[in-house]
């Protein structure tokens, strides 16, 4: 028994070692960069006290380089500035996001907040194979799911289906304004995939799970 | 000004003071060192005759966005229009050389001491970025008059065309000599610059030469007519001097590098820094953004123009720009609240400012482009 949980406790790395998952053990926590983390304990009640306590004594993963600790951080931004990254050019990506906020100028934050949720679609379709056929079945997504969707159809629409010469910060600016109008192509997909979801409601019972 | 709560009437009477509305009388008396760090709107009639291309690109942008154009009065630029003021022009025109670190607002200062002289008067002479002529030139043509030398027709016709838009109300000038450009072609004695401006637009092959005798025209009658209709004072206005001096990066048929003054418009352009004409001033910035082989961190003088350049600029005062003062900073903040550029409603708190002071250490450029996207 002492042996198993020094085992875990010990940080190992798992001897297969797929490409994207995380090399750290689950006994990591995450790292929390915010300023609000530092609260005086008389205003905590008992159970953040334990999680404040189980904080600075186990192992906490290191902070990647491009966690702020400012307000003006924002960790759909950062997913967004990730998904579009080619070749790991994180300071392209970035200035290339920079400017459609430049270009949007009443509150570019809460356009681009609202514009990629009207592009998130509430259901989704999975191929479920019955009887040597497979069939459409509309399914319900989760919301990790249903932002990376957006985020996803976002950046390929505007990276293929532009003109040739404009610039990607001009087109993101395009496409984000017309999703927050609810116009615009990635909302006429998401619009798509529910029509797609809605015929195929025969199969609904296919989902087993 | 669209908060609410207490912070309200703190902000009307800044807001108050911030901007003035200058007519174009009030201008040369109103202009104070207690104004210092205040803005003041340039008349767009003004920008649109004035500054056509003067103005840095993201001060235009700015311009189009906001609506009008805020300059913020700084010392540098203060100090260049008390000594615009307290000049004697009856002697050799001053030469004032605006030097700084990058984005510290030394164009911006230039135009702004432009913007009195034009007020006043003057002839403008303003050639907004002297590295655009030394560099990605897509045409140079060996020149016309002088075997050695080589011509940029498309730059000397952009300049020419902008000279005439700044400068509509002198066209009517007389000159003094003939210039003759070709067989069949000449200008004769007598007759107004307007012509000698037109035939350079209209004939691109002439048209640097067109520069050089422009110029002279301009340095030889600057100082002559004393008083009555002829009198006007000249303003030569270069940004990016060390340009001038510098090397180029254009090369000849041969594929050698070619030297600045072997361009016309370059040469024409050093014979006006020199200080044998009277009846004007020369301001110049320094420009390392632009130019062509030199480090990012040179911006002193000597550094950026170079022995030849020194020499010959010399003497000269310098007037050196620098980052915003804790003052300036404020202003500069409470605008872009007063105008709803700074949209992110953590840039609104006391935190979000000083977050702004270190990420853009008070450089003017820095802190325009970070709140460009907040």
């Amino acid at each position: 028994m002492a042996a198993s949980v020094r085992h875990l406790l010990k940080p190992w790395t798992p001897s297969l070692c797929l490409v994207r998952w995380s090399r750290y053990n689950s006994y990591y926590l995450d790292p929390d960069p915010s300023k609000d983390a530092r609260v005086p304990d008389s205003e905590l009640s008992p159970e953040q006290k334990e999680l404040q306590e189980l904080k600075t004594v186990r192992r906490i993963k290191a902070a990647l380089s491009s966690d702020t600790s400012s307000p003006f951080s924002d960790p759909l931004m950062s997913k967004f500035i990730n998904m579009m990254m080619q070749d790991g050019s994180k300071i392209l990506a970035r200035g290339i996001m920079t400017q459609p906020r430049e270009e949007i100028e009443c509150s570019p934050h809460s356009v681009f907040q609202q514009a990629l949720e009207n592009c998130k679609p509430i259901i989704g379709l999975a191929s479920v194979q019955k009887g040597g056929k497979s069939y459409q079945v509309p399914v319900p997504l989760t919301d990790n799911r249903r932002g990376f969707l957006a985020m996803k159809w976002m950046i390929t629409e505007c990276r293929d289906n532009k003109h040739r010469r404009t610039h990607m910060y001009e087109k993101l600016s395009q496409e984000l304004l017309a999703a927050f109008a609810n116009e615009g192509n990635v909302v006429k997909r998401k619009h798509d995939l529910h029509r797609m979801a809605e015929a195929n409601r025969a199969y609904a019972h296919y989902r087993w799970w | 000004s669209s908060t609410d709560g207490p912070k309200s009437a703190h902000f009307d009477i800044c807001s108050k003071n911030l901007k003035y509305k200058f007519s174009e009388n009030a201008f040369n008396t109103n202009i104070l060192k207690r104004h210092s760090g205040q803005y003041y709107t340039l008349p767009p009639t003004h920008i649109q005759k004035l500054f056509p291309y003067g103005l840095p690109p993201r001060f235009q942008l700015q311009i189009k966005t906001f609506n009008e154009g805020c300059v913020m009065v700084r010392p540098p630029a203060l100090e260049l229009i008390s000594y615009l003021k307290r000049a004697d022009y009856s002697k050799p025109p001053l030469r004032y050389v605006l030097y700084g670190d990058i984005g510290t607002g030394k164009t911006m200062s230039l135009c702004h001491a432009l913007h009195y002289c034009y007020s006043q008067g003057w002839l403008i002479v303003h050639v907004p970025d002297a590295h655009l002529w030394v560099k990605n030139c897509k045409e140079l043509l060996p020149s016309s008059s002088r075997p050695s030398r080589f011509d940029q027709p498309i730059q000397a016709s952009q300049w020419l065309k902008n000279f005439k838009i700044t400068n509509e109300r002198f066209l009517s000038k007389v000159q003094l000599e003939r210039y003759v450009w070709t067989k069949r072609e000449s200008t004769e004695k007598g007759q107004p610059l307007g012509e000698l401006i037109d035939q350079g637009v209209n004939r691109m092959k002439s048209s640097s030469d067109v520069v050089g005798a422009v110029l002279r025209e301009l340095r030889l009658q600057a100082g002559g007519a004393t008083e009555g209709e002829g009198a006007f004072k000249l303003a030569v206005a270069v940004d990016g001097v060390n340009a001038l001096w510098g090397k180029t990066s254009l090369k000849k048929e041969d594929r050698t590098m070619c030297e600045p003054e072997e361009l016309t418009l370059i040469h024409n352009l050093r014979k006006m820094m020199k200080n044998n004409w009277s009846g004007g001033a020369i301001l110049t910035a320094l420009s390392q953004t632009g130019s062509v082989f030199k480090p990012r961190s040179a911006y002193l003088p000597s550094e950026l123009l170079g022995e030849e350049g020194f020499d010959n600029m010399e003497p000269f005062v310098p007037v050196s720009v620098s980052n915003y003062n804790e003052k300036e900073f404020e202003s500069c903040y409470l605008y872009y609240l007063d105008r709803n550029w700074l949209q992110h409603p953590h840039s609104r708190s006391e935190e979000g400012k000083k977050e702004l002071i270190f990420l853009s250490n008070k450089n003017p450029s820095i802190l325009e482009r970070l709140c460009a996207f907040l």
